[in-house]
């Protein structure tokens, strides 16, 4: 059972604490009673003053207060030119600081796509990096080997920003002293072995090949429109945001931003292809096979769709 | 003991990381260095990328307003395409953007601002405990019903985006969404949904009574009017707000700047209150030592003489933006923020700024007579609501799912726009040079790079730095008056320091 809980935030835009404050069922303050975690330090609530603060911080180095939770949110900043000065806490590089927290924490959690696997900042010149991670490779800040106190890998819950169900259903479950099943990104498979074309509203208009081909034409936005949805997995069309709704479902593409390589260094918004074929198919589909279906599908497209009248 | 002492204090509940070094005489503020102490580089991140790129990575600069730097973005690649959007792409935009607005200004004032009346060095006054009851964190009433209130808004945002934060669904053309009957009916039940409590919970009074406040004398007698008007989180924020002296501090320099945002489209029933300039529902303009004057947006400079950047001579127009990070920390540079000046003066922006410069009664008369402080910039953003809830019904009302919303553009994009716009701390622009589809230039100012600003190369203090000087500071550990003032310009230091690379 884990209880007390720590938040730092590193190289990053808040964004993870911003969606997580969108919190529905149950509200945060709900949340926070109903799991028992004791929020010790987060940026946006604490309330005591920055003595308070750095007293805190000098309990938890000492061993004297106990830290079950710490999330990172936001890249780990080592740069420019490895000093760590791109992100300081008193003078002093934020790195260090997570290192410490790390050290003392008895699980990690790397919260959002920039604490996860280096995310946006990754091409700005500053040295990010992820916790455990670096996009698609094991080691990141902390290195292939940590484990936190209770012998965990940090868990990765990827994102930009994290799904607030993701979240508070993945500290529920570790403050109750359930263990997750993770894929081998450390990322939780109980919302990551599910793509965000699942349940995308579109999904007619790809089974049939039915292409958008520029913006608010109502087709599948895969083909031409750079969408990710059948390579990235996240729930975004199971629990949708903000209870609403999701990218594919306005017409905007899945950019992929729980992948270890988002922001990926091709253009959004235009699907690599060879000759009007995708380069990345749906993830773990045999070629051959895909290419035949998907020709004869587009043959098979009922009027219905190739007009396409329905509203999506 | 020393009478002067220099020391820096972290602040917290601030949007990013921010701290604030001080000189101390007697206990009072003589002195103030901003530091932002986080450096994303994204600049350096735009450049090379493809056109539209910027629509996805720019939001992510800051979680809390995502839809402001998305508007930027589209907004300058319309300028580039020179495409004008459909009358209907421009209210979606408009209403998200104006969703985010009202979700920030609640949020800050709530959940960051008004939180500083728990803190023990004000247990004697006797709204205290009420303060307490209200604001404490993830525990007040006032903070519950926030969260609520503010979540149900942002759906807006999702209804038309997809999600918030990190939307990308305003393109150059208008924007990528269809909008249904039922979209458009939720939308308007959301924004109604909203008014009912604002006007139950922070008026404590119709937005009808609350327009007829036009002076600081209606103001006092709109507070002894009614026992729900002093009870409202409004008259609440009055009370506390001049008890704690909050009316005494965080003066500044008389300068302030609106870019200009929210667009009206022609078609609209919705009229600047002036019927001015260019039709937008905040209008551009500087109000400076108490003097209106037109919005220029070539007198924009940025200068870095006390930023951790490689310097170059005064102040450089964000077209010409050009900086490279420097690590040394042997000079006597302080922060990662650049310096943005119009017309070679430093200026604040937010909603008191927005306020001001559209002519609003009782701010006017609030500035006359005392000047800015920490109270009057709070009541500005707690009052913003007010101006926008009744348009946003308006525009609701206005968008018809017959009418398209999107004028197809097509790539390659070529030339250089810039992106002006508002976003819940005030001014933001985007300044893009793209060349066959590549981006070569984007160069960013966030409202907080103007509030948080460091000196000049003429030595001259940004907004906050000048605000500071004169605040009490009896306690050198519990700096509570120094918290209030940062927070009434609603600092978003995530926004502000990545702007070293053009």
């Amino acid at each position: 059972m884990f209880h007390s809980m720590y938040w730092l935030q590193g190289g990053g835009c808040g964004g993870d604490t911003m969606a997580w404050l969108s919190l529905e069922v149950p509200d945060l303050t709900e949340w926070f009673a109903l799991v028992g975690i004791e929020l010790l330090y987060h940026p946006a609530f604490f309330n005591g003053t920055a003595v308070e603060h750095q007293r805190l911080l000098a309990r938890i180095a000492a061993g004297e207060q106990d830290l079950d939770i710490l999330c990172l949110e936001g890249s780990i900043l080592e740069g420019p030119d490895g000093t760590g000065l791109a992100d300081t806490f008193m003078g002093e590089p934020k790195k260090d600081l997570f290192r410490m927290l790390a050290a003392r924490a008895r699980v990690v959690f790397a919260v959002g796509t920039c604490a996860c696997f280096g995310g946006v900042p990754l091409e700005g010149g500053v040295g990010a990096t992820g916790a455990q991670f670096h996009r698609w490779d094991r080691g990141g800040f902390l290195g292939a080997d940590f484990s936190a106190g209770s012998g965990l890998p940090v868990i990765n819950l990827a994102g930009c920003p994290c799904h607030p169900d993701v979240l508070a259903g993945a500290l529920g479950a570790y403050a109750g002293g359930r263990e997750l099943a993770l894929n081998d990104y450390n990322m939780p498979l109980e919302w990551f072995n599910v793509l965000v074309h699942q349940g995308c509203t579109r999904n007619e208009y790809h089974e049939y090949r039915v292409e958008e081909k520029n913006f608010g034409e109502k087709g599948c936005l895969f083909f031409h429109m750079g969408c990710q949805g059948p390579l990235a997995y996240g729930p975004c069309n199971k629990y949708l945001w903000n209870r609403r709704s999701s990218k594919t479902r306005v017409g905007v593409p899945c950019f992929g931003c729980t992948r270890p390589d988002f922001p990926n260094a091709h253009p959004f918004f235009r699907t690599r292809n060879i000759e009007g074929i995708p380069l990345e198919l749906p993830d773990g589909v045999d070629r051959a096979h895909y290419l035949a279906y998907k020709g004869m599908a587009a043959a098979a497209a009922p009027e219905r769709l190739r007009k396409r009248q329905t509203w999506v | 003991m020393a009478q002067v002492r220099q020391l820096t204090i972290p602040i917290n509940r601030v949007e990013g990381d921010l701290e604030v070094r001080l000189r101390v005489e007697h206990g009072t503020v003589v002195d103030a260095w901003s530091c932002g102490t986080l450096y994303r580089g994204f600049e350096k991140i735009m450049v090379g990328r493809q056109a539209l790129d910027g629509l996805v990575i720019t939001p992510r600069i800051c979680g809390i307003c995502s839809t402001a730097h998305l508007t930027a973005a589209a907004l300058a690649l319309d300028a580039i395409a020179g495409v004008e959007p459909p009358p209907d792409a421009v209210r979606i935009r408009n209403l998200t953007l104006m969703a985010e607005l009202l979700q920030n200004d609640l949020r800050h004032t709530f959940l960051t601002f008004m939180v500083d009346f728990c803190n023990p060095a004000y247990r004697n006054l006797p709204l205290y405990e009420e303060a307490v009851r209200r604001f404490q964190p993830l525990q007040g009433s006032t903070v519950k019903a926030v969260l609520e209130v503010t979540r149900r808004i942002l759906e807006i945002v999702a209804i038309f985006g997809g999600q918030w934060p990190h939307s990308s669904y305003m393109v150059p053309g208008g924007i990528t969404t269809v909008p249904s009957q039922s979209d458009l009916l939720q939308c308007r039940h959301l924004a109604a949904h909203f008014r009912r409590w604002y006007e139950d919970r922070v008026l404590g009074c119709g937005l009808e009574r609350w327009s007829e406040v036009r002076s600081a004398a209606d103001l006092d007698a709109w507070l002894e009017e009614d026992e729900r008007h002093r009870d409202g989180e409004l008259g609440f924020l009055i009370r506390f707000g001049r008890a704690a002296g909050l009316d005494q501090i965080g003066r500044g320099e008389d300068s302030f700047l609106s870019f200009g945002a929210l667009p009206i489209p022609e078609d609209s029933s919705v009229r600047p209150a002036d019927g001015a300039g260019k039709a937008a529902l905040i209008p551009a303009g500087l109000r400076r030592d108490g003097h209106f004057l037109p919005f220029d947006p070539a007198r924009v400079t940025e200068h870095a003489a006390w930023s951790w950047a490689a310097e170059y001579p005064g102040g450089r127009h964000p077209f010409e933006g050009l900086t490279e990070p420097q690590t040394s920390r042997k000079s006597e540079k302080y922060s990662w923020a650049k310096a943005p000046r119009y017309d070679g003066r430093p200026a604040e922006t937010g909603p008191l700024a927005e306020l001001v410069v559209a002519g609003r009664p009782l701010f006017t008369d609030l500035l006359e007579r005392a000047g800015a402080n920490a109270l009057t910039r709070q009541l500005a953003r707690l009052l913003r609501p007010a101006e926008l809830l009744p348009v946003m019904e308006v525009w609701l009302n206005e968008i018809s799912t017959e009418r398209p919303c999107y004028v197809p553009v097509f790539e390659p994009f070529h030339g250089e726009g810039c992106g002006l716009t508002h976003g819940a701390r005030g001014a933001l622009g985007h300044w893009v040079k793209i060349v066959d589809n590549t981006i070569r230039h984007y160069q960013i100012i966030t409202p907080t790079t103007w509030n948080a600003s460091p000196r000049d190369s003429l030595g001259v203090g940004g907004p906050w730095e000048q605000a500071l000087v004169g605040t009490p500071m009896p306690d050198p550990e519990n700096p509570i008056a120094v918290g209030h003032v940062i927070r009434s310009f609603d600092a978003c230091l995530v926004c502000t320091v990545h702007t070293i690379v053009g």
